[in-house]
């Protein structure tokens, strides 16, 4: 069983449909739940409570949780002056604290099975220090510093932790970047391509393999930086 | 309503400690202390104890919450000591059963 949050669309439906296509048993959170091939569960994964409810409900199913992606992330293009306390607080309740809730309240699912891998997700723009982009980049830089310790923390237990950091890939998140703007994060990759959803989704079924073993506490940049 | 024995579930709750503790010889009293100075069990053993009390508590038809604020704050976490924690198990249970 995997659960991925931000499943109904996006990145996380991009990668809840790779694991459920894989004959995974996929288990999807969403704000507002939805309908899938797999269940969405409704869920803001910026209240604890929710998750709480969640994890409890699969908890009761009695499977054993192998993976858990937390896929679920705001953004906002804004230079942090002129971005309102409502909007930072909303990206860090979202991004940050809710990868942090998520793996909470999932992670004793899988130390009861000694086995798991727990993948969370960062950003080229804290590699780039991309301007305009701050808050959103101190939400996903907490994200690298706690799964870094996580793993840690998770090790003894047999669960591994680890960080995808995606450059700029078709979803929602894109809007507002012109294709200059694009073009110029791109020119700073390793790999100097816009990959897309399918790289990120490949990137996910290789740390949720038993191949990864060594892995954790790692953060895995697409295209590299 | 569920019928707790209080005196049964203090029993399991120690010796769910002692099981962890390396010290066999350790006789697990409402004194012994379960986080910081003088802990019997490390941070990870303290997971591990959660999650058997997590099935004691399912055995018993209610679920033991150990993420709560009060379970989390260091003035009154129910970690503090084994007779804290017994207690803060029991008014779990008790709740539950006078909701159900």
């Amino acid at each position: 069983m995997v659960v991925v949050t931000g499943a109904s669309r996006g990145l996380g439906r991009a990668i809840a449909e790779r694991c459920h296509s894989q004959g995974v048993e996929v288990h999807g959170l969403s704000r507002t739940g939805g309908d899938a091939l797999f269940p969405i569960h409704a869920c803001d994964v910026s209240s604890p409570d929710d998750v709480k409810k969640v994890a409890a409900a699969l908890k009761a199913l009695g499977k054993p949780l192998m993976g858990l992606v937390n896929a679920a992330g705001v953004a906002s293009m804004n230079l942090a002056l002129t971005t309102p306390p409502s909007v930072v607080r909303k990206i860090v309740d979202t991004n940050l604290l809710g990868t942090i809730f998520c793996c909470q309240a999932f992670a004793p699912l899988m130390i009861r099975g000694k086995k798991g891998s727990i993948i969370n997700f960062s950003t080229i723009a804290v590699a780039l220090g991309l301007k305009g982009e701050s808050v959103y980049v101190a939400s996903k830089a907490g994200i690298e510093g706690f799964s870094h310790a996580f793993a840690r923390e998770m090790a003894d237990f047999g669960v591994r932790v680890n960080c995808i950091a995606p450059g700029p890939i078709d979803t929602d998140l894109l809007k507002g970047i012109t294709p200059v703007q694009i073009e110029k994060i791109v020119s700073r990759q390793v790999v100097q391509k816009k990959f897309g959803p399918e790289a990120v989704c490949d990137l996910v079924e290789l740390l949720l393999d038993d191949r990864s073993a060594s892995l954790s506490g790692q953060v895995v940049h697409v295209g590299g930086v | 309503m569920i019928e707790l024995n209080a005196s049964e579930l203090k029993a399991k709750v120690f010796q769910s400690i002692h099981r962890l503790v390396e010290a066999k010889e350790l006789v697990v009293k409402d004194a012994t202390v379960l986080i910081g100075d003088g802990s019997v069990v490390d941070s990870m053993k303290l997971v591990e104890l959660c999650l058997a009390l997590e099935d004691i508590a399912a055995e018993h038809g209610f679920t033991f919450d150990w993420t709560s604020e009060a379970a989390m704050s260091r003035s009154r976490s129910m970690f503090r000591t084994a007779g804290a924690l017994t207690e803060e198990f029991i008014r779990q249970a008790r709740s539950t059963s006078w909701s159900s």
